[in-house]
């Protein structure tokens, strides 16, 4: 079980190190990955990839929440994991970056300030692969 | 394989990474199937034997490096390339240590992922097959034969080769080389191995029973036939005819067998119309078939309906090593049977072995061997032990010493009483390692290379000695059957008759007895 009782590093210092990830990563997505999938790859193959990634964000999020409630650590570094390995497939960097920090027992990221900035970066990775959809490169 | 569509098992538990490595090998044509957990993946590569597995290292239940470790102790060698997230050295170094053929680091470029897959599936075919051309021509035992001679290897790949087929096959060799076991072992290895394999032997069945045995009779065709009979045409339906000693056969018998060569159809002696038979058709001789045809004895047409895939099975003294190999395999399969100790050959037994020509082949050796093993005892077999005859030389140099007293010459078991022998298709079993080959027609002529001494002298018989011809050769012919134990064929090769010419006594003197 998670101990609750451990000191985490404030809200703000997560949010700067979040902060910092995305001055660097302008975009949710990692245009050499997701770009070379949606280049590649037949659309409907692109889109089925988009689609399963959607039903895993809603699962694991859905893990991730839970786990936390739960003080479960096991739960929770399981789903951080796996969330890291989707984001990772299909260039969410910013998620990946926020689900590994997750993972990193050493970093003593607060479980709630992960599960809040992991649904946000899921949104915004999945808009901007949806538009990579819709425009794929070589499309214009 | 390569280039052929393969089977590929992605072992992940991120539905993800795994449509993604699906997506990515789809223009490959592969079949794909995905296996989210350790637990998972070795059931399914137990289950459908994929070529090529994609490895996750991290999955919820066990490692990857775990299944591959489960998946190696079970004799799996599908080629696994470890997928992981993490490029470290010291995941590289654990996944090749596992046996992991390649390593590929996520996310992976589509390129890099499918050169790295069909070099597995190349590497893994070329494999298989060093591995399955290494095992043809090393191995030593083929559907009941054991030799691994480059003599026996080429009879192994022709028989696989035809086997396949439809296509009539013809075996020549000498006596006692296994003929009817290679005609086995192409139904064997045939579709047709669920259905029946008849042998008949065509040189030992009177001349005037020969249609009746191959194609049947009805109830009345001629005086004895009181009830329907169904020939080796009708019981071979759906599988395999082997024709033994074909060269037999008569020439008005060559003219209706040819006719079921060619159209199928056959007309049992009595029947008013004809019978459809699917067969193979298996035949041998010991004799030279072009000859045969030459000497106006066998029709040429007849030849090529039934000389289409040839097999020569070679005498034993061309087989080399094969000698010492099949003389193992029936000492311990005699040993067993007798209850004796006899575990191995002396060298020098061996060498005498090793260079004795072997007229009679694999049945004279046989036949030796069990002689030895019934006739002496010990863990060894001594040169001393040997027949007389083993131990001259090709040369012709003086014999080795012997032990006394010098053993009989061995003795042929017993023929079958039956001519016509129907192997059901689930009396098949694969041969045991000590079981001794099944049993072969009996040995046509005696082993004895060496000049037979000359006959003594005897004073002839006074004129109110002498009897009636008949009565002697009656005499003389129940003797020899009963010195041979009723071995009909092996009677008539001690006498240089027919076996045929035996049967038609034997029927004429019952008939007397009868009639008397």
């Amino acid at each position: 079980m998670m101990d609750t009782a451990i000191a985490f590093p404030a809200m703000q210092v997560v949010d700067r190190l979040v902060a910092e990830c995305h001055r660097f990563e302008v975009s949710a997505i990692d245009p050499d990955i997701a770009g070379q999938l949606a280049a590649e790859l037949p659309l409907e193959d692109f889109v089925r990839i988009v689609r399963t990634f959607e039903d895993d964000l809603g699962r694991l999020a859905g893990q991730l929440e839970a786990a936390v409630a739960n003080g479960d650590q096991d739960g929770y570094r399981r789903a951080a994991h796996s969330l890291a390995g989707a984001a990772a497939a299909v260039g969410a960097r910013r998620l990946e970056h926020v689900a590994r920090l997750g993972m990193d027992h050493r970093a003593q990221v607060d479980p709630r300030t992960i599960s809040l900035h992991v649904q946000h970066e899921a949104r915004a990775a999945l808009a901007e692969l949806a538009a990579l959809a819709d425009n794929p490169p070589g499309s214009a | 394989m390569a280039g052929a569509a393969a089977r590929v098992l992605i072992v992940e538990d991120t539905p993800t990474q795994a449509e993604v490595a699906r997506a990515l090998l789809r223009d490959l044509g592969h079949e794909i199937r995905v296996a989210e957990t350790g637990t998972a993946a070795v059931e399914q590569t137990l289950a459908w034997q994929p070529d090529a597995i994609l490895m996750d290292i991290e999955l919820p239940d066990f490692s990857g490096f775990e299944a591959m470790r489960r998946l190696r102790a079970a004799g799996i060698e599908t080629a696994i390339i470890v997928v992981t997230a993490h490029g470290s050295v010291n995941h590289a170094v654990e996944a090749m240590r596992e046996g992991a053929v390649d390593f590929i680091v996520k996310p992976y470029a589509k390129t890099r992922l499918t050169v790295t897959l069909q070099n597995a599936l190349e590497k893994r075919a070329l494999a298989t097959e060093l591995r399955e051309v290494k095992a043809q021509l090393t191995r030593d035992r083929f559907m009941g034969f054991i030799g691994g001679s480059p003599a026996m290897q080429a009879v192994y790949r022709t028989i696989e080769s035809v086997a396949a087929s439809r296509a009539n096959v013809f075996i020549t060799g000498e006596s006692g080389t296994g003929k009817e076991l290679a005609a086995e072992a192409v139904h064997r290895a045939s579709p047709r191995r669920a259905g029946p394999f008849i042998a008949l032997n065509c040189g030992a069945i009177p001349r005037d029973l020969l249609e009746s045995e191959i194609f049947g009779h009805v109830k009345g065709a001629f005086s004895g036939a009181t009830d329907n009979r169904l020939g080796a045409a009708k019981l071979a339906d759906g599988g395999t005819l082997f024709l033994d000693e074909i060269g037999e056969l008569p020439l008005d018998m060559q003219v209706k067998l040819l006719r079921f060569v060619q159209t199928g159809s056959y007309q049992p002696v009595g029947a008013s119309k004809p019978e459809k038979g699917d067969v193979r058709f298996v035949s041998a001789t010991n004799r030279d078939p072009w000859a045969e045809v030459e000497a106006g004895r066998f029709r040429e047409d007849l030849y090529y309906r039934l000389y289409v895939v040839p097999v020569e099975m070679p005498p034993l003294r061309a087989r080399g090593a094969d000698v010492a190999l099949v003389a193992r395999h029936f000492l311990a399969a005699f040993a067993k049977e007798e209850g004796k100790r006899f575990r191995a050959f002396a060298r020098e037994a061996e060498a005498a072995l090793a260079s004795y020509p072997w007229p009679g082949n694999v049945r004279q050796l046989q036949n030796v061997i069990r002689n030895i093993v019934v006739l002496h005892d010990g863990e060894r077999v001594e040169v001393a032990m040997l027949p007389p005859m083993l131990l001259r030389t090709a040369s012709g140099r003086a014999p080795l010493p012997a032990a006394p007293p010098p053993p009989p010459m061995p003795v042929a078991p017993p023929m079958p009483v039956a001519v016509v022998t129907r192997l059901e298709p689930q009396a098949w079993p694969e041969p045991e390692e000590e079981a001794p080959p099944p049993p072969m027609a009996p040995m046509p002529r005696l082993p004895e290379p060496a000049p037979e001494p000359a006959l003594p002298w005897v004073p002839p018989p006074r004129i109110e000695d002498f009897q009636p011809l008949a009565e002697v050769e009656k005499r003389y012919i129940l003797a020899a059957l009963d010195q041979v134990g009723q071995d009909v064929p092996r009677a008539a090769s001690v006498l240089r008759i027919n076996p045929s010419t035996i049967y038609r006594k034997l029927q004429a003197w019952r008939a007397e007895d009868g009639a008397g």
